[in-house]
């Protein structure tokens, strides 16, 4: 169930110290178009407040 | 405990003479002092052999799975009509049960291709905490008697109270008794400490944000990818492991320190609803790697979310496969 597998994964990733605000999860139907815009307006909004991620990076030098 | 273990004995001699089991696992006095090792078991007069005190350590589900996957491999290219049905006996006690259970659930193995014999337990020692709480001295020669360990050690006798060096995981058990089980060996083993279980995730989830990464960082910079954790999880089972899957590859095989933490996150996430806090997992890490703080977690996570505990029931159904309406909390979507 994805429900469940993401409340856990949140709060999870939150317990080991990735910020719980960058696991982002909802239901957005194909014909809602100005439904998702305002998701994803939100969302970025959201992370660009946080700033970059720094966490679990790879860096491929 | 030698009550327990000469009936033991003697029930696994009456299953392998009956043709009930075809080999049992259990415990064998291990190599070193104060340890014991897992063993299979063909022929009754091998039965002598078993033993069951606080020192048999592993998790037998995982032998349990290993056979009768090897077993069903070997009769894929018999005919139907020819082919052998194989039960394997084990000597399970309550975490071992638990993890019989996830198996079964997920539908693993059949009920009549294993037979359970039970055993009461009542904690095992943790082979790092006595080394340490000795001072790091080599045991030569040691013997438990009433609670106290008593050891000869390459600095002199040493003794250890077992209450003080049980593994974490004994320490807080809720499930020390077998859940399900064919015969049962011995009495039911008095509780433990449970209500204390969840004290330590508690502790670490007060901590702030930086701080728990920190020492989520610090615990996987001492993980060096051998997979022992995973080669003794009785839930890790898949034939192959996303570790090393390469189509496509999904966590690097390398020691860059992403790819350590990568794959620890995913193993341990892995566990939402099957891991049963055997300390299988921590017992075989040679680097000691705190696994149970995050585990713990996810245990405390599935049991207040959802009102789970793995493996605790026959009945009760793995919590990421079933949804309840009415009680699934949704303050994790994001709704804007």
């Amino acid at each position: 169930m994805a429900r469940r597998k993401f409340a856990t994964l949140k709060s999870f990733l939150n317990y080991i110290g990735v910020e719980g605000d960058r696991t982002i999860f909802t239901w957005v139907s194909a014909s809602e178009g100005d439904r998702w815009a305002q998701v994803i307006k939100g969302v970025t909004e959201k992370v660009k407040a946080m700033g970059p991620a720094g966490k679990l990076i790879k860096n491929l030098n | 405990m030698e009550n327990i273990e000469t009936k033991l004995r003697e029930e696994a001699k009456r299953l392998l003479l009956e043709k009930k089991a075809d080999v049992i696992i259990g415990y064998e006095k291990g190599t070193l002092p104060l340890t014991a090792t897992p063993c299979f078991i063909t022929a009754p007069e091998e039965a002598d052999k078993l033993v069951w005190n606080n020192f048999c350590t592993q998790n037998l589900a995982k032998y349990v799975h290993d056979l009768i996957t090897a077993h069903k491999n070997s009769q894929k290219r018999v005919k139907p009509e020819d082919r052998k049905k194989k039960v394997i006996g084990v000597v399970a006690r309550g975490c071992t049960t638990r993890s019989l259970i996830i198996h079964l659930q997920e539908r693993q193995y059949g009920r009549d291709e294993v037979y359970i014999i039970g055993v009461p337990c009542d904690g095992y020692v943790d082979g790092k905490g006595l080394k340490a709480a000795i001072g790091g001295a080599d045991i030569v020669d040691g013997s438990l008697d009433g609670g106290q360990i008593k050891m000869k050690t390459s600095e002199g006798d040493k003794t250890a109270a077992l209450k003080d060096v049980l593994a974490d995981c004994c320490k807080t058990c809720r499930f020390n008794n077998p859940i399900i089980s064919d015969v049962m060996v011995g009495s039911n083993a008095p509780a433990m400490n449970p209500d204390a279980e969840y004290d330590e995730v508690k502790e670490f989830e007060a901590k702030p944000l930086e701080e728990r990464w920190a020492y989520f960082i610090k615990e996987m910079e001492k993980c060096m990818r051998c997979n022992a954790c995973r080669q003794a999880c009785p839930s890790c089972y898949c034939p192959t492991c996303f570790v090393e899957q390469s189509q496509p590859q999904w966590v690097g095989i390398g020691e860059d320190p992403s790819d350590t933490q990568v794959f620890q996150l995913m193993r341990l996430y892995h566990m939402v609803g099957r891991c049963v806090d055997c300390g299988s997992c921590v017992s075989v890490c040679p680097m000691g790697v705190d696994l149970r703080k995050f585990l713990k977690k996810i245990d405390k996570d599935g049991c207040e979310m959802f009102g789970s505990r793995a493996g605790s029931s026959m009945e009760d159904m793995p919590p990421l496969g079933k949804y309840d309406e009415h009680h699934d909390k949704g303050d994790f979507v994001y709704n804007p």
